[in-house]
């Protein structure tokens, strides 16, 4: 019998507890004495349904440098099709569309920065022309010096690399600057339907009509390696880079003919990982710069489909985000202000429908299950802003209904008058402690760039925002708050605040969006619900102090509700669908935990 | 198969839906109490649990109209000054 000693050159570990789980331990195997039980970590190969493409289609191109959550597929047939559509990670929109309608292109790049060379456009000789994709549009570029249909592609816009192709099986290599093409070196095999990844100076050529063969090329020359080892495959997709690459999909000349095989390719030899759900060839597809996130999408089963797969492979076990509901208010009710926690909040003011609305002076709190109804504000008003604790909040602005920048301070009981606004305003928002708070924009008349300060007493003027701004959501402290969204027009800016001066962050959210509920702090902040331009949203986007995300969705669209809580545990309630409301949901984040599995017999 | 189901079923709160019930089926709130509901065994036994009422797609839709148009009448019908865009008309809605 052969022993884990003799094949992996260590004994078994007899240990107390699982060791700290990260990659140095995947594939390592030990005995829990605790729990009686074998382990491992293993890494988790899965392919998952990712939202369709508008139009299916196959010999799509895609650019293959792109990630799996900003995926870009262009062109195809069965007729040669124009049309761009750009992945988010959950789902296909549409982008430019190609200035020559075309199928079976060479794409390479990524969803900003795309390339698209040759093609078919019905003939009579493939295409050689080029087009560059910007992330709204594409432009014309130079030709190339071969013409090149069903060839493959990789690298960047500015370092691309297309090869092989048809019409006869060719063994051309092209070198793209960004600019010119330049003849590189041929390939060792003449062949077309093959697939390419990696960089212009450490690419891989795979399959191809009815071939297995490899190569490697290094900036000048093909090199063949081993072949891959899921026999002859034409038509299948790829990503990755030289040292691991992921292959997928295609035309086998076994039985079934097409294929939901995937491959990972390490450098040297290729392995089988797990398969797509549907078979498919002719499909386009990414890795981005890993074979651990993989994207399939389009492709002929037949008939020619929209589906899109996501491949992942992972050590951790992935909970994806998801809202769950709460207890509801008391009073139902919109554009109130919220702070605190998920599981110790504060429901401030507000408004109820009719319109006009009646302004409420209602104050709740919540303890993760349900809402009591604690003493009013002094003044009742709606689109006001908070910020604070549950035993230590603060409300100011609003309007009752005319405007007012009276402060209350709440001590887990009870409201106190604290130091008016300077400027009177409504529609502002507010972060940071009762004694250290800030209002910033609003409304009087005109939107507002205006910050104050709040010291525990008095307010006092701190840096104006770069852009006027109403209806936003802020999180944060006072020397490091996040303010986003907004109208009008509805915003996607995003800005920060340092304590004395607001900078305008390169990240917007993905979808324009105000009277959104916020919380969080400056690096990990979180939007809930609110108002795109028209309907009223579910979405949520979290932040990260690079970019912004698209998260779970909630369960009923409405704007202008309270927010509490943080990135990873947040509270939404009260709000406006078409009347106000008292609903109340819970958002738990996403989480990724290096999990160890048990090995059994069975 | 039909992709979603439709009812009438009132939010009692916390557990009216879990995060269990997200993530095994697709599930969205609408105005008149409306849900629609993913259809699958999990999803047709949630609205069931909470006493949720079926109806045909035609039906939710009219639910969820009617409550809309009273919605926009009653925004219509306020002064020029009060239609400000701090909370502009209601926009309709249609059932996926």
């Amino acid at each position: 019998m052969t022993e884990y000693s003799g094949i992996r050159g260590t004994r078994v570990k007899y240990l107390s507890s699982d060791p700290t789980l990260n990659t140095s331990t995947e594939g390592q195997v030990w005995y829990n004495s605790t729990e009686g039980t074998l382990k491992s970590l293993v890494q988790i190969k899965a392919w998952s349904s990712g939202g369709s493409m508008g139009t299916a289609r196959y010999k799509i191109s895609s650019a293959n440098a792109a990630p799996q959550d900003a995926a870009l597929g262009f062109g195809g047939g069965p007729s040669a099709s124009s049309a761009t559509e750009e992945y988010s990670g959950f789902s296909w929109s549409n982008g430019g569309n190609l200035n020559t309608a075309t199928r079976g292109a060479v794409g390479a790049g990524t969803q900003t920065a795309g390339l698209r060379a040759g093609g078919f456009d019905g003939g009579p000789a493939e295409q050689d022309d080029t087009e560059e994709y910007d992330g709204t549009s594409w432009t014309s570029g130079n030709n190339m010096p071969a013409n090149m249909r069903l060839g493959a592609g990789c690298g960047t816009q500015t370092a691309g690399l297309a090869f092989g192709g048809f019409s006869s099986p060719t063994t051309q290599t092209v070198e793209y600057d960004g600019t010119n093409w330049a003849v590189g070196g041929n390939m060792n095999t003449g062949r077309y339907y093959l697939a390419g990844f990696g960089i212009q100076t450490a690419a891989v050529a795979a399959g191809g009509n009815s071939k297995d063969d490899t190569e490697e090329y290094n900036g000048t020359s093909w090199t063949s390696v081993n072949d891959v080892t899921s026999g002859n495959t034409q038509g299948a997709a790829a990503g990755g880079i030289l040292t691991a690459g992921l292959f997928f999909g295609g035309t086998r000349t076994s039985v079934p003919a097409r294929t939901n095989i995937a491959l990972d390719y390490d450098g040297t030899n290729w392995s089988t990982t797990a398969s797509m759900a549907t078979a498919r060839n002719s499909l386009g597809g990414t890795s981005g710069g890993s074979n651990t996130a993989g994207l399939a999408f389009g492709g002929n089963v037949p008939p020619s489909t929209a589906a899109t797969e996501e491949y992942n492979s992972n050590i951790n076990a992935i909970t994806q985000a998801v809202w769950a509901s709460g207890g509801n208010l008391t009073t139902g009710r919109m554009y109130l202000a919220g702070f605190g926690t998920q599981d110790s909040g504060l429901a401030v003011g507000g408004a109820t429908t009719p319109f006009p609305s009646t302004a409420k002076g209602e104050t709740e709190e919540y303890n993760g299950s349900s809402w009591s109804e604690q003493n009013d504000l002094g003044t009742a008003r709606k689109y006001l802003a908070g910020c604070g604790t549950q035993t230590a909040g603060l409300a100011f602005g609003g309007a009752d209904p005319a405007l007012t920048g009276a402060t209350e301070e709440y001590d887990g009981s009870s409201w106190t008058s604290g130091g008016a606004l300077s400027t009177a305003r409504n529609n502002l928002a507010g972060f940071g402690i009762q004694t250290a708070g800030v209002a910033v924009g609003g409304y009087d008349g005109t939107a507002l760039t205006s910050t104050e300060e709040y010291g525990g007493s008095s307010w006092t003027a701190g840096g104006n925002m770069n852009t006027a701004n109403y209806q936003f959501a802020a999180a944060g402290i006072l020397t490091a708050g996040l303010a986003f969204g907004g109208q009008t027009p509805t915003k996607n800016q995003t800005e920060a605040y340092d304590g004395t001066s607001w900078t305008t962050v390169p990240a917007t959210l993905n979808t324009a969006r105000s009277a959104m509920a916020g919380a969080g702090i400056q690096t990990a902040a979180i939007s809930m619900l609110g108002r795109e331009p028209g309907p009223n949203s579910v979405a949520t986007e979290v932040y990260n102090g690079t970019n912004w995300t698209i998260s779970a969705n909630a369960a009923t669209a409405r704007r202008g509700a309270g927010g509490a809580g943080t990135q990873s545990a947040g509270l939404a309630f009260g709000g406006y669908t078409t009347v106000s409301v008292n609903n109340t949901e819970e958002f738990t984040g996403g989480t990724e935990v290096a999990t160890a599995s048990t090995l059994t017999t069975s | 198969m039909a992709l979603f189901i439709y009812g009438t079923a009132t939010n009692t709160g916390k557990g009216f839906f879990t995060a269990e019930d997200r993530r095994a089926f697709f599930l969205r709130g609408y105005p008149a109490n409306v849900w629609v509901v993913g259809n699958n065994e999990k999803g047709a036994m949630w609205l069931a649990e909470k006493n949720g009422v079926e109806k045909t797609k035609a039906e939710a839709q009219a639910l969820v109209t009617a409550e809309v148009t009273a919605a926009q009448a009653a925004w219509d019908a306020l002064s020029d000054e009060q239609k400000t865009d701090m909370n502009p008309r209601p926009t309709d809605i249609t059932l996926p």
